[in-house]
């Protein structure tokens, strides 16, 4: 099934059983296995999961850097696995991308106001001038002084700086969705603040529409207005920032929300809820993905895929027996709540 | 499973700890002695490069006790990386310059040989490191790099090396452990090989280990086991600890105490609960309050910290944090905070306007002063005379060349 986005106009992105597979030797690997979702127009959705879910996988499918093998992206109702490759490459100017080794996504060997303007002069748009001004605009705009900085070369810059010059490029074609592909995790926690603030601040300034890929769910929280938590994959629970946190209905997200460590000694977080590691997606487990890790596992969830469905308005979860109610985190890392429903 | 309190109980009998229990046998530090083991005083470390000398570590002093662990939290670049392995000895032949003295049970490792070092590394101190895929070595088995220290240092044959490789293997959580022997670092997930490179530090029971950002690039689930993990063994083994890394969040429920180092120096340095509860070093609060946290609602602004920590190569006089500090005042430009304490002995900061209730306090300036007088908290009289600290470092006059 399809999620959709709360209320407000249509989707500005649709995504729709999206499938990515890879051939390693002569198995296949299924790194997105149908993912459906949308993100409407100034909306920030927040993608979260373990290393090897399949998150920057569907974020480099959504800008078919990796063609999808099967289903469907559509952004603004333009189908873009429909596309040739020339249509394409000039429809991706809507869609921008910054990664998350900020200094190895710029070229070391040319300026900082060449790598920025570099969208505008390879598209042919604005005069010279036009573009310089464009370029001083958005550099001012990151927070990046134009005239100290322009004729330097990345390796000068800190992280948080090219970060900074990283989204400065990104918008400079103005995108209808910025994609960020955990922008943050390879920055000191003062400068990712920083770059945390700044993408706000844009957001509010120029109404980007974002798709925030990142493994730390506090920091998804911070910016998103919905999340969706991935694993092996799949898509485990879908719910705006406050009910995923207050009430997560996937034993994954609650897992997910007790291990992370929380500056504050009383917390009880940080600690181990889940055994083991994220299974390998060239022999997923059968039904539930998450079955072999879930603390609840039951024999139909072996047999059956719990598929993803809405516990209560706007929020979905893939589970057969959705936790209900009750917030996260418990101090006890045993994890005690009964399921909502138990079969017989 | 914890310390048998006998043992306890006949360390404090006798002055010697040689306990007779089986557990006091095998790790010897149980029920030992009383006292710090290892004691960091005014530790320095300089690296001579082309364009100067850069301090890393500028007179440090710490303590940590046996079975206890200390956190050391710091941003990149404040020299907390370069203190574990100036502690361990783990530094460039040429172009440094040291200072200070780091006793680990009594005897200094500054001024160690090599040679005894290499006796010490392993067997009674030892160290995990963030990378696990660089740490390990990828073209031999891991069941070598496990027993090589055992064979060594405790000099075991080739079978009984790899019973106890097999037993370390299995005591961090590895499944079948006879067949991961044979496995190379490349064929483990990053959970696994750090676990392995716990094992490897486990093997000849150290008294006090190194964890250098132990966790930092593991997801968070992971971390959650790895942490966990070496708590347990921790307090299995009376082991003493000193846990590295940039995230407050980890050491926040795990650490006994916790330093927070700034351009090579402590800033400020308390038990755990009492630096988050009474913190008052600017930086740490602005560390703390930088850190995205769940309970906060969607789209909640972060106190980012201005600027960028400063280049350690000329430091200017003052306080190193003074140009990124809201409070920063002209005696914070020019003259150095040491570092002191007010109400607690075991808490110290390095400022001049240490913060009560979040404000800071003695504030020049009729405008400032009425608004930070404290309500509730005792504090020392505007700062003229630093309380001496028990750490405080003695300014020597040597300066590295």
């Amino acid at each position: 099934m399809t999620i959709t986005a709360p209320d407000g106009d249509g989707p500005l992105l649709r995504v729709d059983d999206l499938v990515v597979e890879f051939t390693a030797g002569r198995s296949t690997v299924q790194a997105v296995s149908g993912v459906s979702l949308e993100i409407r127009a100034g909306e920030t959705l927040g993608l979260v999961g373990e290393s090897g879910c399949g998150k920057s996988t569907l974020g480099r499918a959504i800008v078919q850097v990796q063609p999808p093998t099967s289903g469907s992206v559509t952004l603004d109702g333009v189908d873009l696995t429909t596309l040739s490759d020339r249509e394409l490459r000039r429809f991706r100017t809507r869609i921008q991308m910054i990664f998350q080794d900020p200094i190895s996504s710029l070229n070391p060997r040319r300026r900082v106001r060449d790598i920025v303007a570099e969208p505008l002069v390879i598209w042919g748009r604005g005069t010279p001038d036009e573009r310089k001004a464009k370029v001083r605009e958005m550099l001012v705009a990151v927070g990046i002084d134009p005239d100290a900085a322009g004729d330097r070369h990345p390796q000068e810059f800190s992280g948080g700086q090219c970060q900074r010059i990283s989204i400065a490029r990104a918008l400079m074609s103005e995108p209808a969705l910025l994609i960020c592909d955990e922008p943050v995790s390879a920055l000191d926690v003062s400068v990712q603040a920083q770059i945390l603030n700044l993408l706000a601040d844009l957001r509010q300034t120029y109404g980007l529409t974002m798709l925030f890929i990142a493994h730390d769910l506090a920091v998804v929280k911070n910016v998103s207005d919905r999340v969706a938590v991935m694993y092996l994959g799949k898509l485990a629970e879908v719910a705006t920032s406050e009910a995923l946190y207050r009430s997560p209905a996937h034993p994954y997200t609650e897992a997910l929300l007790r291990s992370i460590p929380q500056p504050d000694p009383d917390s009880g977080t940080g600690h181990q809820v889940l055994t083991g590691e994220l299974p390998s997606p060239i022999d997923p487990p059968s039904g539930c993905r998450f079955r072999t890790r879930c603390p609840y596992a039951t024999d139909r969830c072996a047999a059956e895929e719990p598929p993803l469905a809405e516990v209560s308005p706007g929020h979905l979860v893939a589970c057969h027996y959705p936790l209900g109610g009750g917030t996260v985190p418990a101090p006890v890392p045993v994890p005690v709540p009964v399921p909502e429903v138990y079969p017989g | 499973m914890t310390v048998p309190t006998d043992a306890g109980a006949a360390g404090a009998a006798g002055p010697s700890g040689a306990a007779g229990t089986a557990d006091a046998d095998r790790y010897p530090d149980v029920g030992a002695s009383d006292g710090p083991l290892l004691v960091v005083e005014d530790l320095r470390t300089a690296f001579r490069t082309t364009r100067g000398t850069v301090r890393a570590v500028d007179g440090v002093s710490l303590s940590v006790d046996r079975g206890r662990t200390l956190g050391v939290v710091g941003e990149s670049g404040s020299g907390k990386t370069v203190l574990s392995r100036s502690i361990m000895g783990l530094l460039p032949a040429s172009d440094v310059v040291r200072g200070g003295s780091a006793r680990f049970d009594g005897e200094d490792l500054v001024t160690a040989t090599p040679d005894r070092l290499r006796r010490i590394w392993g067997a009674q101190i030892s160290m995990i490191f963030q990378d696990p895929m660089t740490a390990l070595n990828p073209v031999t088995r891991i069941g070598r790099q496990i027993t090589e220290s055992l064979r060594l240092h405790l000099d075991m044959d080739r079978s009984t090396a790899r019973d106890a490789a097999v037993e370390l293997l299995r005591s961090v959580g590895i499944p079948s452990p006879e067949q991961r022997l044979r496995s190379y670092p490349f064929q483990l997930s990053g959970g696994m090989r750090q676990r392995v490179m716990i094992a490897i530090a486990l093997a000849c029971a150290p008294r006090l280990m190194l964890a250098d950002e132990p966790t930092t690039g593991l997801d968070v689930t992971v971390q959650a086991q790895i942490l966990d993990l070496l708590a347990d063994l921790q307090q299995e083994r009376h082991m003493a600890v000193i846990l590295v890394t940039h995230d407050l969040g980890v050491v926040a429920g795990r650490a006994d105490e916790i330093a927070v180092m700034y351009a090579g120096k402590i800033v400020e340095r308390a038990p755990t609960r009492s630096l988050f509860a009474e913190t008052r070093m600017p930086y740490t609060r602005a560390l703390m309050q930088s850190i995205p946290r769940l309970s906060d609602p969607p789209g909640t602004r972060l106190e980012a910290i201005p600027g960028r920590p400063p280049q350690l190569i000329d430091r200017p006089p003052g306080c190193a944090f003074a140009p990124r500090c809201p409070y920063a005042q002209d005696r914070c430009r020019t003259e150095e905070p040491p570092l002191r304490s007010t109400t607690s002995p075991d808490h110290v900061f390095a400022c001049w306007y240490p913060l009560v209730d979040g404000r800071p306090t003695g504030l020049p300036g009729p405008a400032a002063a009425p608004t930070s007088i404290p309500t509730s908290a005792p504090v020392a009289p505007p700062v003229a005379t630093p309380v001496a600290a028990p750490v405080a470092a003695p300014t020597t006059g040597e300066t590295p060349r």
